[in-house]
């Protein structure tokens, strides 16, 4: 039996107890820390079985793009000397760029419409700190010291900061573990808390391999790729649009998912070609993140550049399109019949194939239903074109460009015509023109419906 | 000695019970400076919501201020060293019927007042304008986590390859009454626009007709109001009021737009 006396110092120990379990108990650590790639380790057994090895890995990484709490690029110096600086990736990007530029500048008056009004009165001491801006703050109260007796130099330059306010990658990470580590996780590994709940999974950028480019060739994303997929999101996705943030801080995100793509790429090329004679020498090391970051800064000679205007969309060129589309492979069409179905309700033959439907991540995929007029990275024939063209990176959507088709007893390669009379086709689809009616009513009805 | 003693205290904690009442009436009359009252109001029917608003505040009141003082009146009075015994007493015809009657008309009020708010809000969609039911100016999806907007076509049409659809940013033309169609790709979210004192669930399955009349040029937030899942933070969008000269360029704009080849 438990005495009153003792009761009362139970609770009251209870009670003292609790501010220590809570102090304790630090929610933040545990995501400040990169973990390694476990199942590209696990595929290496000399590496899988050497702590020392895996640890010397981390120490390459973190020597490479240092750590989550303070992410920034391994400089080379031959880059340096040619202008290019990965930690300044972005804001070069966007500060060379006029209308970026401005619309960054913009966005940022808005933003800090507050701020920049408290120091253009003079009231430097009633600007509110912003959020999600711990750099930015910082400099503020740098400048603020340093021009404590220049009034007309403080409104000036801190009037400036704020309007071409470019974020770091540290505030990056930052904004990053708020909005996206509990998808994305902190590697950016699409393993983060809330991704088990959610079909399709959450992109791991670990492989560098991006579904939703204007490029052709597999390419590593551009920038402006990325920015677009930040702002407008992914339609039928988890995937949100993040525009309530700033262009600014869509930009840093950016970088910051840069970093981790390159990041986890470099670790998948060092775990994967680890020999215990060898070790994870410099050289090694250096080369891999030379390949890497090569690869991404080369994604822009990769745009699928349309010059001119798009073609109009004519009856015969939506014929021909459907032609195209509804021809199988082996009769030599353009075979996307055999996954879109004959209605383009995403019902064709293949969607019981286990081949076509695995995604490179290994997660099961389903043809689109075109009827429906949703497309994941923008509906506008651009967009729709540069699909057919490249394919979708990492799925069983294929490359369309310079593909065998036969026609009129001709065989040939698909060109850029072809692709638009395709595209034609798949926005007729869309409308529920008498194409649908005729061709795509009765076939299978909603069953394998685009998800 | 111990009488005064005993008196002081009755006193001090009737004075504490009484900052009670007196801090809840001075929040609200103090909450427009602090910037914690309403949002401003910019739509043709706002008022008619804030009037609903102030009338049942002012009911709540008397009501919080009665009850309070009798309260008070009481801690005080019979806190007092008193030899005399309680009595008992059971049921009491009279009151009862007063204190359900003075509630049931008070309803009936409510219930009249709230009635022409109502039907305009909700019932009495616009017929003469530009939208109406039939023919919205918009359709909002409302899917975890994001609000999604899609114009129709130049033809009129929602299902067609040209339609216009953007995330987050919804635009509509000032002094019009824009009708829209509120959709939910999901699960129940709520469309809620403060400054337009405006609320309305999203249902999935449903088509939802909505429909206000903005006053004033701005930016102004929607958020949703209706827990909607882990994400229901980020559900947040702006409507963007334009005067309707600048609405229809900028809507010629995004029609012009969906031929770029960026």
């Amino acid at each position: 039996m438990i005495q009153c006396r003792n009761r009362r110092a139970a609770a009251l120990a209870a009670a003292l107890s609790f501010p220590v379990v809570a102090c304790e108990f630090h929610p933040g650590a545990e995501e400040l820390s990169y973990a390694l790639n476990r199942p590209v380790i696990e595929q290496n057994q000399d590496l899988a079985r050497d702590p020392g090895a895996q640890a010397q890995l981390a120490g390459a990484l973190e020597m490479l793009f240092g750590t989550a709490a303070s992410p920034r690029f391994l400089a080379e110096p031959e880059w340096v000397e040619g202008g290019f600086d990965p930690n300044y990736w972005g804001e070069d990007l966007v500060k060379n760029d006029d209308a970026l530029r401005t619309s960054l500048e913009a966005s940022n008056r808005t933003t800090f419409a507050a701020q920049i009004a408290a120091i253009e009165a003079g009231r430097f001491d009633a600007v509110v700190r912003p959020r999600h801006a711990d750099d930015l703050w910082g400099w503020w109260e740098e400048l603020k010291a340093e021009k404590s007796d220049d009034a007309a130099g403080l409104k000036s330059e801190g009037v400036a900061l704020f309007a071409e306010y470019y974020p770091s990658l540290r505030a990056s990470a930052a904004l990053y573990r708020n909005q996206c580590y509990h998808c994305h996780g902190a590697e950016g590994g699409g393993n983060g808390s809330t991704s088990a709940f959610l079909e399709p999974r959450p992109r791991d950028y670990r492989p560098g391999k991006f579904k939703f480019t204007a490029l052709k060739g597999k390419a590593r994303p551009r920038h402006e790729d990325l920015f677009r997929i930040l702002a407008e999101g992914i339609y039928t996705t988890a995937m949100p649009s993040f525009r309530r943030f700033s262009d600014a801080q869509l930009h840093g995100l950016v970088d910051y998912v840069r970093l981790l793509s390159i990041r986890g790429e470099t670790e998948i090329l060092l775990a994967s070609f680890y020999e215990p004679d060898e070790g994870l020498n410099f050289a090694n090391v250096q080369e891999n993140y030379l390949d890497v970051v090569s690869k991404w800064r080369a994604a822009p000679e990769q745009l699928i550049a349309f010059d001119g205007t798009i073609p109009a969309s004519t009856p015969e060129r939506i014929a021909h399109g459907r032609a195209l589309f509804t021809t199988p492979g082996d009769k030599g069409g353009a075979n996307c019949v055999s996954c879109h179905g004959e209605g383009g309700r995403g019902d064709g033959p293949s969607v019981n194939d286990p081949k076509q439907s695995t995604d490179d991540w290994g997660r099961p995929i389903a043809p689109r239903d075109l009827t429906r007029g949703v497309y994941r990275f923008g509906r506008r024939p651009i967009d729709l074109f540069r699909r057919i063209y490249a394919g979708i990176n990492g799925t069983p959507m294929p490359e369309h460009i310079g593909m065998t088709i036969t026609e009129n007893g001709q065989q040939r390669t698909m060109t850029e015509d072809d692709i638009w009379d395709l595209v034609f086709f798949v926005r007729s689809l869309a409308t529920h023109t008498p194409a649908v009616a005729q061709h795509g009513g009765g076939h299978g009805g909603d069953l394998g419906g685009g998800h | 000695m111990a009488a005064l003693k005993h008196f002081l205290l009755r006193v001090v904690v009737t004075l504490l019970l009484l900052a009670v009442p007196v801090l809840g009436v001075w929040t609200f009359t103090e909450a427009d400076r602090w910037g914690l009252w309403f949002p401003p109001m910019v739509s043709s029917y706002g008022g008619s919501i804030d009037k609903l608003f102030y009338l049942i505040l002012w009911m709540v009141t008397v009501t919080f201020v009665g009850t309070e003082a009798l309260l008070v009146w009481f801690v005080f009075r019979y806190s007092k060293k008193d030899p005399t015994r309680a009595i008992f007493t059971h049921g009491n015809h009279k009151l009862e019927m007063v204190w359900t009657a003075i509630p049931a008309v008070l309803l009936v009020i409510v219930a009249i007042s709230q009635m022409e708010a109502w039907t305009t809000v909700k019932m009495n969609f616009p017929e003469d304008g530009p939208y109406t039911r039939e023919k919205p100016l918009m359709e909002v999806y409302a899917s975890q986590f994001d609000w999604r907007v899609r114009y129709p076509d130049a033809q009129g049409n929602f299902t067609g390859a040209d339609v216009i659809e953007v995330p987050y940013d919804i635009t509509v033309p000032e002094d019009t009454k824009v009708v829209l169609r509120l959709k939910s790709r999901d699960v129940l979210h709520s469309f809620f626009v403060p400054t337009f004192r405006l609320k309305q669930d999203a249902v999935p399955g449903m088509e939802i007709p909505v429909w206000f009349e903005a006053t004033e040029p701005g930016s102004y937030d929607l958020i949703c109001a209706e827990l909607c899942g882990w994400g229901h933070y980020k559900m947040a969008g702006k409507i963007h009021v334009l005067p309707k000269d600048e609405f229809d360029a900028w809507l010629a704009a995004k029609r012009a737009a969906l031929y770029a080849t960026d």
